[in-house]
């Protein structure tokens, strides 16, 4: 009487002992509750811990609210400009890109084929007070003439450490070798993940080396307090106006971001927006499980209801039971999820963090996170195990007494069975096993439910994912190549001519390009848009109209806007007319429509005769496009480089060069990030699907202990055991494939629709018909297997066990 | 002399115009056709009838187990009838011993643990005292050295008799029986028998179904079930008159 249990009254003992004695069982419902608590603190863990650090890391880069880009600016504008109301701190800094390459390059007698890196330089590295850069690795710090600090993310693309040298060509032409002494990270900066250029940083004094003068091109400024976003152009006209032109600096470019909005808040904010929806779905599926097997267990606990209702026990009393019971499910779930979901998230946001170029300085999952995984654990189970519980101690003492014999269903009556007596020829092993899959119609449902749910998610993050791809053609409106652009305007005529040229290029088309800003109806100023002058009935360009039309032959001041200034910019509508400055001069423009285009930054196109025509510069072109006779990407950018050389030995220089697939990649590796997490999501759904099939069947198992026997003692084999059980499965499966398939089509348009909704970006939806076979294949994979180990089990009951059971 | 006995002793159980109708086939089924019953304090009662007369319905309409369609279920001066499930268990518990066919105790629970089990759920004797109960109710059906093993580990008649010791757990004054020597050997039969008589002796009231005819001869009263109706009654004189002559 001195076990470790003594102390026990002994319905609590009962509870103890079923969880230990079913340990396999036990191990399902702990596990069936852990998936959902391991998803809830992947997902909403993850998504809190980026959101958080990415909030953290941003906000102490402190971005400024606004910077200008002038043609010449020194140090008493830069304190004019700060002694100004409403100004906190204002910085100078030089900025240009140049071409570089690795290693030491002085016979190079062509710099075609570099990269091209954004160099910013700055006054002052240690005591700077805005988009502050954090050092990772250094030689020396701070920089001092000839020395380059590179932003982090070049080494994903590249393989650069400190200590190198790098060649870097200036826009004039010098050539000069910088040696990297630091490796910092901007979060501020484009990862050079998404686009082909690096980022650097080099002390004042290195300009000298690059041509430059010394002075600043760029003020950039912190306003006091917390201004909204037209606050802060209001600001920026009256510095612009007040401060700058008074001085007589001419500003060319005004940048007012959104404040708080990193350039990659819209990927981020698809992100998080998926991790949330995934959440909810991976809490859904948990509780169905948990619903399931719940059910299950008081259907195998029926009977021992009734004796105990018989020997004086209240349905309340046994349904405390059987809730401490689920209870220590939960806690054990929790033990065993949490943890686990923890790891997993450390991963994923470590993951997630490299591909947004941020660093994680704290993994911890947010106690709002722990609480709700707790809750998760706890609640959900206790909750969804509430109704099964209440049925199963409600029942009256002689159903439940009756429920011993024989599994005491009522089948026979039942539709099913009677259509399945009509099929005449089906194997007997399968006719029976039919038989079962329908016998237990509740718990079916239920698995079905589950099964189908994981299913259409499945199919539909599949389908998301096709979109995206899709989207990444169609955010591509240009049938190019190769491109490239030039520091200074060229002769159309001339550099088409030289391109043309070149063997392997068949059709060049050069086009006119200008910044351009949109004057809003409040006076202020929209960021710079890029205004592409082309002919209208060029075949270069292959436009996916989303609104209105695209340009027409007659058209003059007519305007098309991209997808992104058609989000950044709501009052520029199809119809309205728009003034733009462009170089300079005011221009009206009547906006004739949107492409589909975007991701790519501002941008607009009017009419190559018109943008000419304000521009005062007939013919000049600043971007080159060509097409070659193959699809080869290598040999587009072979031929690129041909083009380059043969421009520059013509004293055309190129400051940019990109191939379409360059292009291609920049877009889909934006996109890839939300392809990447929706895998992860379809992996974690999968999961919970496998868990919870393995766990009916095991349950089916377990109730089928009885009729196994019996089949055994008439004869049946261990293989016809196996395929029973194997069937079973396999029908399930397939059931929950097909409904999930339907379901699946309007699930992925409304995802579709969010991640729309939370990026501003047109998304093109094409259905994944693929996903569907994939999935077909997959979830007949997952029910075999996920019967298997039942089935073993079920082969392995003997005839006395069977009978001797409860 | 039995009628002596019974003028003494109080009614017990007493069941008027009890009808029970199964309508959980395709047509209604009356399984208990206007059934008239009194059981006096103190008496061995057997049903006997064919397969499917309506012994086990009778007897769970005594026990609560299940519900009278009409008529009253009078226990003890407890209207069984009125009673709501939760009062139902909590009478049982303390009022009536069951014993079904299949032993039916628990298998995750040892035997004495089985026996204690109505005790807790009853809250009957404070829980230090329980297993000193549970043990003495175990060395009255022979079970002591038994007491820590699962049910698994006890063959059919060791498993009845422990279903016995709980059945008696509360100190019910009735206990109820459904075949409880159907599933075993006839000497474990004859021994469970033997039981009842020493508990009938002990002043409990008994109510037991059985197909057994020999066991059946040798209750004191015993009641034929057929078609739902009791349509025979045979008092058996005790067995110290037989001898006696
Ligand atoms: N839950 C039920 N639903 C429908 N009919 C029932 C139900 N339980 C019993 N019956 C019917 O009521 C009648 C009496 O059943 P009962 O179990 O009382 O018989 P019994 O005398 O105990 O038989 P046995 O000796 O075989 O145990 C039977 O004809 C049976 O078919
Ligand atoms: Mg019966």
């Amino acid at each position: 009487m001195s076990g470790p249990l003594s102390g026990l009254a002994p319905r609590w003992r009962k509870v103890v002992r079923d969880l230990s004695s079913h340990r396999f069982r036990t191990l399902l419902v702990v596990l069936s509750i852990a998936v959902g608590v391991f998803a809830i603190t992947v997902v909403m863990g993850g998504r809190g811990i980026l959101l958080r650090e990415f909030e953290a890391v941003y906000a102490a880069s402190v971005p400024a609210t606004i910077s200008f880009s002038v043609d010449a600016a020194d140090d008493s504008v830069v304190r004019a400009v700060e002694r100004f109301e409403g100004v906190r701190f204002a910085e100078g800094r030089r900025t240009l890109a140049v071409r570089y390459t690795k290693g030491e390059q002085p016979e190079a007698a062509s710099s075609a084929g570099w990269d091209t890196l954004h160099v910013s330089a700055l006054p002052e590295f240690e005591r700077g007070r805005m988009d502050l850069v954090t050092l990772e690795s250094a030689r020396s710090f701070p920089p001092v003439a000839g020395e380059l600090l590179l932003e982090r993310s070049v080494q994903m693309v590249a393989d650069y450490a400190v200590g190198d040298v790098v060649s870097v060509e200036a826009p004039s032409g010098k050539r000069t070798e910088l040696r990297v002494t630091g490796i910092v990270h901007d979060i501020n900066a484009f990862p050079a993940t998404f686009v082909a250029t690096a980022t650097g940083y080099v002390s004042m004094d290195t300009l000298r080396l690059l041509d430059q003068p010394t002075h600043y091109n760029e003020i950039h400024l912190i306003a006091e307090g917390a201004p909204t976003r037209a606050e802060a152009s209001r600001l920026a006209v009256e510095v612009r106006d007040d401060v700058l032109g008074a001085r007589g600096v001419r500003v060319l470019q005004t940048s007012v971001p959104e404040p708080g909005s990193h350039f990659l808040g819209d990927i981020f904010r698809a992100v998080s927006l998926l991790l949330l929806a995934l959440g909810v779905l991976s809490l859904a599926l948990s509780g169905f499980l948990v619903v399931t097997t719940v059910q299950a267990i008081m259907a195998q606990q029926v009977s021992q209801v009734g004796i105990m209702k018989a020997v004086g026990g209240r349905a309340d009393q046994i349904m405390r039971m059987y809730l401490v019971m689920v209870a220590v499910y939960g806690v054990f779930a929790v033990a065993v999820g949490m943890p686990i979901g923890a790891a997993a998230g450390h991963w994923f946001t470590g993951y997630a963090a490299d591909l947004l170029n941020f660093r994680i300085t704290t993994y911890a999952p947010p106690p709002s996170v722990i609480a709700l995984g707790v809750a998760v654990g706890l609640a959900v189970p206790l909750l969804a195990a509430l109704v099964p519980v209440r049925l199963g101690t409600r029942i009256s003492v002689v159903r439940a007494l009756n429920a011993t014999g024989m599994s005491g269903t009522s089948f026979g009556h039942g539709l099913i069975d009677r259509a399945l007596g009509l099929v005449r020829g089906l194997p007997r092993p399968v006719a029976l096993s039919l038989r079962n899959t329908f016998l237990r119609k509740g718990r079916l449902t239920l698995t079905l439910v589950t099964l189908t749910l994981a299913s259409a998610v499945i199919m539909s993050v599949m389908s998301v994912q096709s979109s995206i791809l899709a989207t990444v053609d169609e955010v591509d409106m240009w049938d190019f190549d190769a491109q490239m652009w030039f520091a200074v305007p060229q002769s159309r005529e001339a550099v088409e001519r030289i391109a043309s040229r070149v063997e392997g290029v068949v059709a060049v088309s050069g086009m006119p390009e200008y910044r351009s800003v949109f004057t809003r109806a409040d006076g202020t100023e929209s960021q710079p848009i890029d205004l592409i002058g082309v002919d209208p009935a060029s075949d270069f360009v292959v436009p996916r109209i989303s609104e209105g039309r695209w340009l027409a032959a007659g058209d003059r001041a007519a305007i098309v806007l991209n997808a992104d200034v058609a989000k950044d910019e709501p009052e520029l509508r199809v119809g309205s007319s728009a003034t733009f400055n462009v170089l300079g001069e005011d221009r009206t423009f009547e906006v004739v429509g949107v492409v589909t285009a975007g991701l790519m930054g501002p941008v607009a196109f009017a009419p190559a005769a018109y943008v000419d025509e304000i521009a005062g510069r007939s013919g000049a072109i600043m971007r080159l496009q060509l097409r070659t006779p193959t699809d080869d990407t290598w040999e587009h950018a072979r031929i690129a480089r041909v083009v380059e050389r043969r421009l520059e030995e013509r004293g055309v220089p190129v400051a940019f060069t990109q191939t379409a697939n360059d292009q291609r990649d920049q877009v889909a590796s934006q996109l890839g990030i939300l392809v990447t997490f929706l895998a992860i999501m379809g992996v974690i759904l999968a999961a919970v699907g496998v868990i919870g099939l393995t766990g009916t069947m095991t349950i089916n198992v377990l109730e089928s202990t009885r009729e196994i026997g019996v089949m055994r003692a008439i004869g049946a084999s261990h293989r016809s055991i196996y395929q029973i059980f194997v069937t079973e499965g396999v029908v399930i499966a397939l059931i929950a494939w097909f409904v999930g398939a339907l379901v699946s089509y309007p699930m992925s348009a409304a995802l579709l629709d969010m991640l729309e909704r939370a990026m501003g970006l047109p998304l093109a939806f094409e259905y994944a018909w693929s996903g569907v076979g994939i999935w077909l294949a997959a979830v007949t994979a997952i029910a075999i297997a996920a019967s298997m180990l039942p089935a073993f089990r079920a082969s392995q009951v003997s005839v006395r066990d069977a009978i001797a059971y409860e | 002399m039995s009628s002596q006995h019974t003028a003494e002793s109080s009614v017990l159980v007493s069941l008027r115009d009890v009808v029970k109708v199964y309508d959980t086939g395709e047509v209604p089924f009356t399984a208990l056709r206007h059934v008239d019953l009194e059981v006096r304090s103190g008496e061995f009662v057997g049903l006997i009838g064919k397969s499917g007369s309506g012994k086990t319905t009778l007897i769970n309409m005594i026990t609560g187990i299940d519900r009278p369609t009409s008529g009253e279920v009078v226990v003890g001066g407890t209207p069984v009838h009125a009673l709501n499930e939760n009062q139902l268990a909590m009478w049982r518990g303390r009022t009536i011993g069951v014993v079904f066919q299949f032993f039916q105790l628990l298998p995750t629970l040892t035997v004495i643990e089985n026996v204690m089990l109505p005790m807790d759920f009853c809250a009957m004797y404070a829980p230090a005292e329980r297993p000193e109960h549970a043990m003495h109710l175990l060395e009255q059906v022979e079970l002591a050295d038994q007491a820590h093993k699962l049910p698994s580990a006890l063959s059919g008649g060791q498993q009845q008799r422990a279903a016995i010791a709980r059945a008696l757990a509360n100190d019910p004054p009735i206990l109820a029986a459904d075949e409880p020597t159907g599933n075993l050997d006839s000497k474990t039969a004859d021994a469970v028998f033997h039981l009842f008589e020493e508990l009938v002796e002990a002043h409990k009231t008994i109510i037991m179904v059985t197909h057994d005819t020999d066991i059946a001869s040798r209750v004191r009263r015993s009641l034929t079930v057929s078609d739902g109706e009791i349509t025979d009654e045979i008092i058996h004189r005790p067995r110290a008159e037989r001898v006696g002559l």
